[in-house]
Parts: structure tokens; C-alpha cells; sequence
């Protein structure tokens, strides 16, 4: 596991170096954070599977970067490029040294494949503008496209990340291959996002806690109060049940076992988990934390906004609903001790 | 900032062994037709006699003391499919999961071989002796006293919510036995006293679900050897808050209200429902995590380890769930709860509701527990 620790580190101080205030606010403008980006890729961060021995420690390998990438609210496509790379890898096709991104792989994915030729719509894909690829599905067919071949026309998330829908008109795709499953796509960037949403709750935790150690009112610092730390108490555990959920989910993806359901978990908890700790980190924040000028919102915005990518709440609880109520032979017991 | 411990992964191939065992046991069990919800708190010696025989109490324990040397995470696996089969556990549960373990810890030789073989069996069943009138949550202002006199010690005073102790054989003793001094929290001891000691009086407490688990415990002069010290004087308080770590991480902090859900999804199956739906799914995505953790968590008590802040974080966030349960499928369904319906639904459905107001208070109350981890995360 030390291997992975290195990554963490080395993704980190990459990211300590290179996300400059400056950098911060160009990217909250629409600009590209080009020499991060380079830096990142140089360090080999952005394919996991190029320097993991096996699937199970490229799955690790992407977590530490996930990790590293949220507690700093990085604003590049770095989760994206990596899920883009790892199901090319999947279905044996040639990943670009590029940035890439994904389609939604949901309902809102139009596209259709005629003779080779791929016409219609991908919605709200991230970073469309600046990508130079996208994997997106049509039928049983995973696609490479190129953007350049798209109408884009420019969206925002909540963090002024690029949310950019791209038309397609009888685009022909870079690469494709066949006997692609939808539905397991989009269950691997749920998991992603889930651990994302951990994360950027764990650094909301933190940012609240050493508020709350530090800023005095009546006397003595407001972390002394019990309905100060009560509160943080609550998301606390909210931050470690989250985060347990998305290390359920790398674990049944790596063992390729049940991690529709793990990863469907592990969004769901996250959605609820992260916005919760928001709430309670803008509430003992208090006005300080609805300012631009304070770092709070960079995580708060991201939450708010992943929470409905990838399968919002609403949308995790039915699947996995579902799956148990269509399992009528075995007991929820027998099916949860199989899935964990 | 403190960050707690939770590692999910369990490459361990003897769980699943010992499930399967566990399962075995308690398809054939005819305890088992009937499960109820907060099963932990329903008392049948001769189930636990049966599980005893099987080797399922004292799993972890040395063989020389009737054990089974098996690891922490076996142990888990049994104490949750007992309580996933609303299996009736009362009577072992307290001596399996803390008191055999602290004397397992602190006790003589002694004390070991005269008392964990029959915990282990299933025939020795003990009580907590923690709580007074005057002192619940402030564990560290309890007032009874015992007396060095001789070869014996001199007991006098109250403890109260003591569950079972009219039908356990020990309790085990928080007292007070130094001169008062300046911490409160020294000067405390643990006495192992059999619960038919000549002075102690049993008083019945009805809890609002109808059941007699409860009693208050008088203490007039009452004598037992000075043997019965467990662990060493003085030292009481470091060794509660062991037993605590014990009490508070297991299963039975988020899966008391588990049979309910069985009983919903069996009812769901019959007429599905796009809301039945999004409530199944919506509590299997607090539980499967809250399982993750607890796992953890057993496999670090299992390393001798004190995990007293992750502890506190899965019953927070379990005894939350465990009462969402029942509330949220109060919120979904027709059918009245009624504790004597034939129905098993209803019946179990008035099992969890009745006994949800206890899950945020046994064990330590959620205001308790929240206080431990804001101190955990250096807020106090």
C-alpha cells in the first residue's frame, strides 16, 4: 500500500505547486489550467491502469488520485480523463494522451449509430469545451468521439466547471468497439463521483472543525459549544459512512462481484452523507462561509453539483430497490452479506 | 484533525465459513420461527443453551476456558446473523460481549475458570451494573459503595435499567471504594456479585413496550468475598471504558429493527411499488456502510486494539438508522403495528416502534456519543 501513499503524495504536492490562487480564479473564468494539467499527466496520474499490476490496484491507484484531486477542488477533468482511459483500456481500444471526458450514460444520452456515422446528442458533458475526446455508448457500441467534429454549446455546474452539450452530426467516431454494458459504465463513474462527494465532505468536515476551534464568540471559541459540536459530531459519521460506501464499491468492482448494488450504494450515501456535512459546514461557518473570499464554497459548489451527476439519490434508491424486490429467492439478509 | 479508522476489506475466507455454520444452526433452531425485532432483548436461556452447545458463546475465548479460539470476525458474523434472524439472545448476550471479554482482560485465574466455561455454554448469563437514580449519562457521579471489611466487601447502594438481572446469575458491580477524591473519576472499582447475594433486592421496571427487562437493584450490607474485586481497586473507570468499546460498535447498533425490513421487502414482493422501492433502497445505502464499519471495527478489537472514536461513530450513525427504520416504514404502510397480531408484519412493526426510543439511549445516549467524537476530532 505504500506504493499507493507515494501516488497520494505526489498527486498532492502536484497539485499544492500548481493550483495557484491565480490559477483558482482563471478557471472559475472559463480558463484552462493547461500547466497543472501537463504536470499531472507528466507524473503518469491520469492512467492508472498504465503503471497498475493488476485491475484491483488501478482502481486503487485512481482513489489516491481522487483523493488528492478533491481535497484541493481541482478544477480539471482529471476523474473523467481517467474513466474515459480505463473503459477504452476495457474494450481494448488505444487511449490518446489527451484530456477526455463521458457522456452521462443515462436517459439524456441521444445518440445513434448509422453506417459508421454517429448522429444526436450528449448532455452537460464535463469540460466538453477544452476535451479532446468523449466516450459515450450507443446501443452496444462504445464510442470515442472527437469533440471537434460536435456543435458544443456551453453550459456551467454550480462550480463554474464546464458543463458543455455536444451535438453530433454524422460524426465518425476515433474508435468504437462492441459489446459495451451501459449500465456497468455508468455504475464505475458513480462510484468515482461517490468518492468524490466523500471527500470534498471530509474536507468540509475540516475546514469546519478548525473554525469552529478558532473562532471566538461569547468568551471562548465556538467549537466549545455543544450545539456546535453536536452538529459536527453528526457529520462526521455522515463523512465516514460515505466513505466506507465508495471503498465498497472499489472492492466489488475490483472483484468484479454484485458492484452494480456497491456502487449504487455508494452513490445514494454519498448524495445524502456530502449534502449533508454542506448544510452543516455553511450553518457554523456562519456568514463568513456565504463569501467568495472564503474557501468554503469551492467544496460546497462541487457537492451540490455531483450529487445529481451519475444518479442522483432519488435515481440509486429505486435501482437498488429494485434489484432486491426482483430478487424474490433470496432474503435482503442473504443479498447484503453477498454484496459487501 | 483526527481522521477514524475504517478499512472494508474483508479478505478473511473463515467468515463465510462460519456463516454458513451460524445458518445451518439457526434454520434448524425452532427459536427462530418467530423472530422478533430488537431481538437482543428477548430472554431464552434455553436458546442460549443451545447456541452455547454449539460453540457459538465464548468463540474467541481460549479453549482452557471453555472458548473456541476463532477470530473477532467469526465472533461478528454470529452476533449478526442472530440478530439478522430476530433470534432471542437476551440472555447470553451481555456475559458473551462484554462481561466474559473484561474478565478475560482483568480477572485471576481464578475467576476465569469458575465463570467462563459456563458463560460459554450458555448457562451463565450476567447483568450491567453502571446506572444509578442519580446518575445515567454522568457515569463517573455513581454513588454505590462497597466497603473493604475483612475478607469481604460490604455493598450499599442503587443501580438502576439493569436489564435481566432478575433471571442473570452476576452483576457487574461500577463502585465506589477509595476515600472521595479530587477526580471523581478515581476511587472506582469492579465487583463481580452473584445476583442472589443475601441484601440485594430485585424491583421490577415495566419498560412502555409492556416487557420486564428492566430493574432497579437495592443494596443493603451486602456481603461478598474479597475475591470478587475484578481487576484492581482503583481502577475501575480505565476498565469500564474497555467495556465500553465492547458494548457500543457492534451489529446489534444498527440491525435491532433489521427483521422489520425482511418483513417489509417480503410484502413489497408480493405488491411492488416504485415507493417501496426507493424506501428499501434508500435504507440498504445506510446499512451496507454502517456494516462496513462495524466489520472494521471487530477486526481491531480483534488486534487488541481500542477503536473508542469509531465506536462512537457506528452508533451515532446506527442507532440514527436503526430508529429511520421503523419511523420511515411508519411513514410508508396501511397495516396498524400490533405487538399481538398474527400478522408477522404488524407484529414486528410494533416490536420496532416500541422499542426505537431506546436505541439513541442504551449503551450511552447519542448526545453522550456525540460529545466523544467532537472530542475525538479535538473540539473539547
Amino acid at each position: 500500500m505504500s506504493e499507493i501513499t507515494l501516488i497520494e503524495e505526489t498527486a498532492r504536492r502536484t497539485i499544492a505547486d500548481g493550483l495557484t490562487p491565480a490559477v483558482i480564479e482563471a478557471a472559475e473564468h472559463g480558463a484552462w489550467a493547461g500547466e497543472l494539467w501537463d504536470q499531472l499527466a507528466a507524473q503518469g496520474l491520469l492512467q492508472p491502469a498504465a503503471i497498475a499490476q493488476d485491475a484491483a490496484e488501478a482502481l486503487e491507484i485512481e482513489a489516491a488520485v481522487i483523493r488528492a484531486i478533491t481535497a484541493a477542488a481541482t478544477p480539471l477533468p482529471v476523474v473523467e480523463t481517467i474513466l474515459a482511459g480505463a473503459f477504452l483500456v476495457q474494450h481494448r481500444l488505444e487511449v490518446p494522451a489527451a484530456p477526455l471526458s463521458l457522456a452521462a450514460f443515462d436517459d439524456s444520452d441521444r445518440l445513434s449509430l448509422t453506417n459508421g456515422r454517429v448522429s444526436g446528442r450528449l448532455a452537460r458533458v464535463p469540460w466538453g469545451r477544452d476535451v479532446a475526446a468523449v466516450v459515450a455508448v450507443a446501443g452496444d457500441c462504445l464510442l470515442l468521439l472527437e469533440t471537434r467534429s460536435a456543435n458544443p454549446s456551453r453550459g456551467l455546474n454550480m462550480a463554474n466547471e464546464p458543463r458543455d452539450t455536444l451535438e453530433f452530426k454524422e460524426a465518425t467516431p476515433l474508435a468504437r468497439a462492441t459489446g459495451v454494458d451501459s449500465d456497468a459504465l455508468l455504475a464505475r463513474c458513480a462510484a468515482a463521483r461517490a468518492l468524490q462527494l466523500a471527500e470534498a465532505a471530509a474536507r468540509v468536515l475540516e475546514l469546519t472543525v478548525e473554525y469552529a476551534a478558532n473562532r471566538k464568540q461569547f468568551g471562548r471559541p465556538i467549537g466549545n459549544f455543544q450545539a456546535i459540536q453536536h452538529q459536527i459530531a453528526a457529520a462526521a459519521s455522515e463523512v465516514a459512512s460515505a466513505r466506507v460506501a465508495a471503498q465498497q464499491a472499489r472492492l466489488a468492482l475490483a472483484a468484479g462481484k454484485n458492484a452494480l448494488m456497491a456502487c449504487a450504494i455508494a452513490k445514494a450515501r454519498a448524495n445524502d452523507a456530502a449534502a449533508a456535512v454542506a448544510r452543516m459546514g455553511h450553518q457554523v461557518h456562519g456568514a463568513i462561509g456565504f463569501t467568495q473570499e472564503y474557501q468554503l464554497h469551492r467544496y460546497t459548489r462541487r457537492i451540490q453539483s455531483w450529487r445529481h451527476e451519475f444518479g442522483a439519490s432519488a435515481y440509486w434508491n429505486r435501482r437498488i430497490g429494485e434489484l432486491i424486490l426482483r430478487d424474490g429467492e433470496r432474503s435482503v439478509w442473504s443479498i447484503l452479506t453477498a454484496t459487501a | 484533525m483526527k481522521t477514524p479508522f475504517f478499512d472494508a476489506r474483508m479478505d478473511f475466507p473463515e467468515m463465510e465459513r462460519t456463516r454458513a455454520e451460524i445458518r445451518e444452526f439457526l434454520a434448524r433452531d425452532p427459536a427462530t420461527k418467530t423472530p422478533h425485532a430488537d431481538s437482543w432483548s428477548h430472554f431464552d436461556p434455553e436458546f442460549s443453551r443451545r447456541l452455547g452447545a454449539a460453540g457459538f458463546i465464548g468463540m474467541t475465548w481460549p479453549k482452557r476456558y471453555g472458548g473456541h479460539e476463532r477470530s473477532s470476525l467469526e465472533r461478528y458474523v454470529v452476533v449478526e446473523e442472530l440478530l439478522a434472524a430476530g433470534a432471542p439472545s437476551a440472555a447470553h448476550w451481555i456475559a458473551d460481549r462484554q462481561t466474559g471479554p473484561q474478565l478475560l482482560r482483568f480477572g485471576t485465574e481464578a475467576q476465569k475458570q469458575d465463570i467462563l466455561p459456563r458463560i460459554a455454554r450458555g448457562e451463565c448469563y450476567c447483568s450491567i451494573g453502571m446506572s444509578e437514580p442519580d446518575s445515567g449519562s454522568d457515569l463517573a457521579s455513581v454513588r454505590t459503595r462497597a466497603r473493604r471489611d475483612g475478607d469481604t466487601w460490604v455493598i450499599n447502594g442503587r443501580k438502576i435499567w439493569t436489564s435481566y438481572a432478575h433471571r442473570s446469575h452476576y452483576v457487574l458491580m461500577l463502585c465506589r471504594t477509595g476515600e472521595d477524591p479530587a477526580a471523581r473519576q478515581q476511587g472506582l472499582s469492579q465487583i463481580l456479585v452473584p445476583l442472589d447475594a443475601s441484601g440485594l433486592t430485585i424491583r421490577p421496571i415495566i419498560n412502555m413496550a409492556g416487557d420486564h427487562d428492566f430493574n432497579e437493584l437495592l443494596f443493603e450490607d451486602v456481603r461478598v468475598p474479597a475475591d470478587a474485586l475484578l481487576g484492581q481497586e482503583g481502577q475501575g473507570w480505565n476498565q469500564v471504558i474497555s467495556e465500553l468499546a465492547f458494548e457500543r460498535s457492534g451489529p446489534e447498533r444498527f440491525l435491532s429493527s433489521f427483521v422489520l425490513l425482511e418483513a417489509f421487502v417480503e410484502r413489497a414482493r408480493r405488491e411492488p411499488s416504485a415507493d417501496a422501492a426507493m424506501l428499501i433502497g434508500s435504507l440498504i445505502a445506510r446499512l451496507a456502510p454502517l456494516r462496513g464499519m462495524s466489520m472494521s471495527i471487530a477486526v481491531q478489537l480483534g488486534r487488541g486494539e481500542q477503536p473508542n472514536f469509531e465506536a462512537a461513530l457506528v452508533k451515532e450513525t446506527g442507532s440514527l438508522f436503526e430508529q429511520d427504520l421503523a419511523e420511515l416504514i411508519m411513514r410508508e404502510v396501511v397495516p396498524a403495528a400490533d405487538l399481538t397480531s398474527a400478522d408477522k408484519f404488524q407484529r414486528l412493526l410494533a416490536e420496532a416502534v416500541l422499542h426505537a426510543p431506546s436505541f439513541s439511549i442504551r449503551g450511552g445516549t447519542r448526545e453522550i456519543l456525540r460529545g466523544i467524537i467532537a472530542r475525538e476530532l479535538g473540539l473539547r
